[in-house]
């Protein structure tokens, strides 16, 4: 399958149909992935297609305006790239996508760091609950059918962590995620990972005004964990990637998903499903419900 | 000096310890890795190969400090210090690299300029490390000066051997601490010691080469290749035992020390929208530079101990030691 990605590659780059292909090559270790970005036919021998390829590379699309983009994804990422075609970040005729069929991604946070050779697969927690491994478009499909078909063990409970928290007293879920957030460190990877947080400037790095304290307390941490999941609310599409790169450990997917569950039983939207949709929060409709307003 | 105790002998010490200081350590958050947190008990501590994410550093040179606070009190001027450490502490199982990460962050804070929150922490700390003996495949301190058993910064080092820990004291504050465990090794036990330590520093395979010096690629295209993939998150920054850049915030009337690092878009933003440092590729340099060029020429050593967090946290795989290997000089 690498090998079908390499010469469609190295076919593009020939024919000019891109400038450039955002992939994945094996890291410097040998064993895990690391995004990669190829411009010339040699490079594309570094291309590879495998569960290493936990990456979300839609997150590198704002580095290259005005570059024609062939962009490797999986399912879950081009969610991503279909939200930020709906919110005009990107066009669409600088993207060449080249769907993969995905044999589902590792859990990076199971692996063992002291263990030097390539160990067990765990997938990652989205792919277990994941619902289709078919793209719903692409420019290009490297289509292989995969031995793991058991992997999206469908009919497993997607919100099932979600359901255990609200199951929970108020007091007992704030302690949880008091004690969840005081791990915080705020380095912002969660942002900087996220291909839907594109904002130039921050609201966390604002001083005038300030909108909430940059120290790492309880008040700051909060404020900035909360913050930054609202302003996905109806656009985050689970890709995982901030919880991935959340260096602490904080289960961030489980308040996005909270989020998402809400907004489909509120609204009965899910981000990322067409370009075509209108974003939740720029549009309006009579049926919304309205019983907060008091 | 060298002392040898049994499992629950040092169980018991560290018990004692409890009494009279606080006492940190390493603890498993089961799922999310280790964490340096104060503990309650000695059986608290995870004393175990998995280093913790977090350095030590964070006790010293803290994430976010309150600095002074002033302003107007009743119609006058106040300003006042926020008090310093008082407590007596005790931090067990640091790891060789983080220890000899504070002995650089010393060069930084209390040589020339004493930082008075800073030296108040380290001056109550006693420092027990714990030597690695399966360094993971990040790690690389052997390439740059270091080792998995080295005993530079701290007070007192263990090595876990067998049903035992030998216990090497280096400073008077680590032979206080310890003068409860009489029990010195015999020939045996220190040759077996001996052999624990070469085969720790042989279990670290990763080698890599340090440039004399990088001066020569400053306008390098290497740099802008090499920093593609990097999210200007500040992951490798915060986790570094090394790195201690800051920003200071006025909030309310305390100012305020957070990290910052030179990782963010906005670490060299001007007043005057003006920014020195506008692509990952001259912050990544900066980076590099910083750690294995500038610090050596202005301290005599690299800001980097080789402890491989930068490696292993970083989202997106960015690895500083192959970076600096491969470096076109
Ligand atoms: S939640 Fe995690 S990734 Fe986000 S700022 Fe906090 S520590 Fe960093
Ligand atoms: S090198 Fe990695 S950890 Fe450091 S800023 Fe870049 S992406 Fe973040
Ligand atoms: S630069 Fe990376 S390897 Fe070196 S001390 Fe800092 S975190 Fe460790």
């Amino acid at each position: 399958m690498s090998e079908e990605l390499k010469n469609k590659a190295k076919e593009l780059l020939t024919n000019k149909k891109v400038d450039l292909i955002i992939g994945y090559q094996r890291a410097a270790d040998g064993v895990l992935a690391a995004p990669c970005f190829i411009d010339s036919q040699d490079d594309a021998e570094k291309l590879i297609w495998d569960s290493y390829c936990v990456y979300n590379l839609a997150s590198y699309l704002k580095d290259f305006p005005a570059k024609r983009k062939g962009i490797v994804v999986k399912v879950c990422d081009l969610k991503s790239i279909t939200v930020l075609l709906q919110e005009n970040q990107v066009k669409r005729e600088e993207l060449l996508i080249i769907a993969a069929s995905c044999p589902g991604v590792i859990d990076e946070k199971r692996l063992n760091p002291l263990d030097q050779q390539a160990q067990e697969i765990v997938f990652a927690g989205k792919c277990k609950t994941c619902k289709t491994i078919t793209p719903a478009y692409y420019d290009i499909l490297i289509n292989e059918p995969q031995k793991n078909d058991k992997l999206s063990e469908i009919g497993q409970d997607e919100y099932e962590p979600v359901r255990k928290l609200e199951a929970k007293s108020i007091e007992e879920r704030f302690k949880f995620w008091e004690s969840e957030f005081s791990r915080c460190i705020r380095c912002y990877a969660c942002r900087q990972i996220c291909p839907l947080c594109y904002c130039p400037k921050c609201v966390a790095e604002q001083i005038t005004p300030g909108y909430f304290s940059k120290g790492v307390n309880l008040e700051g941490n909060l404020s900035w964990n909360i913050t930054r999941a609202m302003h996905l609310a109806g656009r985050c599409i689970d890709c995982g990637e901030c919880e991935r790169a959340c260096p602490v450990g904080i289960p961030l997917r489980d308040i996005n998903k909270k989020i998402e569950k809400e907004i489909k039983e509120l609204f009965k939207y899910e981000a990322g499903l067409s370009v075509e949709q209108k974003p939740l929060l720029s549009c309006f409709d009579k049926s919304d419900p309205e019983d907060f307003i008091k | 000096m060298l002392r040898i105790a049994q499992k629950e002998e040092l169980q018991k010490m560290i018990d004692g310890f409890l009494a009279d200081y606080e006492v940190i350590g390493p603890r498993e958050l089961p799922g999310k890795g280790i964490f340096y947190q104060p503990i309650t008990n000695a059986q608290d501590l995870y004393l175990g190969e998995r280093f913790a994410i977090e350095p030590v550093k964070k006790f010293f040179f803290r994430p976010s400090e309150y600095l002074f606070e002033g302003g107007l009190k009743e119609g006058s001027e106040f300003l006042e210090g926020i008090p310093l450490a008082q407590n007596k502490r005790m931090i067990i199982g640091v790891r060789p690299c983080e220890a000899r990460g504070l002995a650089l962050l010393d060069k930084i804070f209390n040589t020339e300029y004493k930082d008075e929150a800073y030296v108040s922490l380290r001056e109550k700390t006693i420092l027990v490390g714990l030597s690695c003996q399966a360094p993971g495949k990040d790690c690389f301190c052997t390439s740059i000066g270091g080792s998995p058993v080295q005993a530079r910064g701290m007070d007192a080092l263990i090595f876990s051997a067998g049903s035992k820990y030998v216990i090497e004291i280096i400073t008077d504050k680590g032979k206080d601490i310890f003068d409860t465990c009489p029990k010195e090794p015999d020939k045996e036990e220190i040759k077996a010691w001996e052999s624990l330590k070469e085969k720790s520093n042989a279990a670290l395979r990763k080698k890599i080469k340090i440039p004399e010096s990088l001066d020569n690629i400053f306008e390098s295209g290497y740099w802008g290749k090499v920093s593609s993939a990097c999210i200007s998150c500040g992951v490798c920054t915060y986790l570094c035992p090394t790195c201690h850049c800051f920003d200071l915030v006025d909030e309310e009337r305390k100012k305020l020390r957070c990290y910052d690092g030179c990782a963010f878009s906005d670490f060299t933003l001007e007043a005057s929208g003006g920014n020195p440092r506008p692509t990952k590729m001259e912050r990544y340099r900066q980076r590099v530079f910083h750690k294995f060029d500038y610090f050596k020429k202005n301290f005599g050593e690299h800001l980097c101990v080789g402890c491989g967090r930068c490696i292993r946290h970083c989202p997106v795989k960015m690895n500083i030691a192959e970076i600096v290997d491969q470096a076109p000089v």
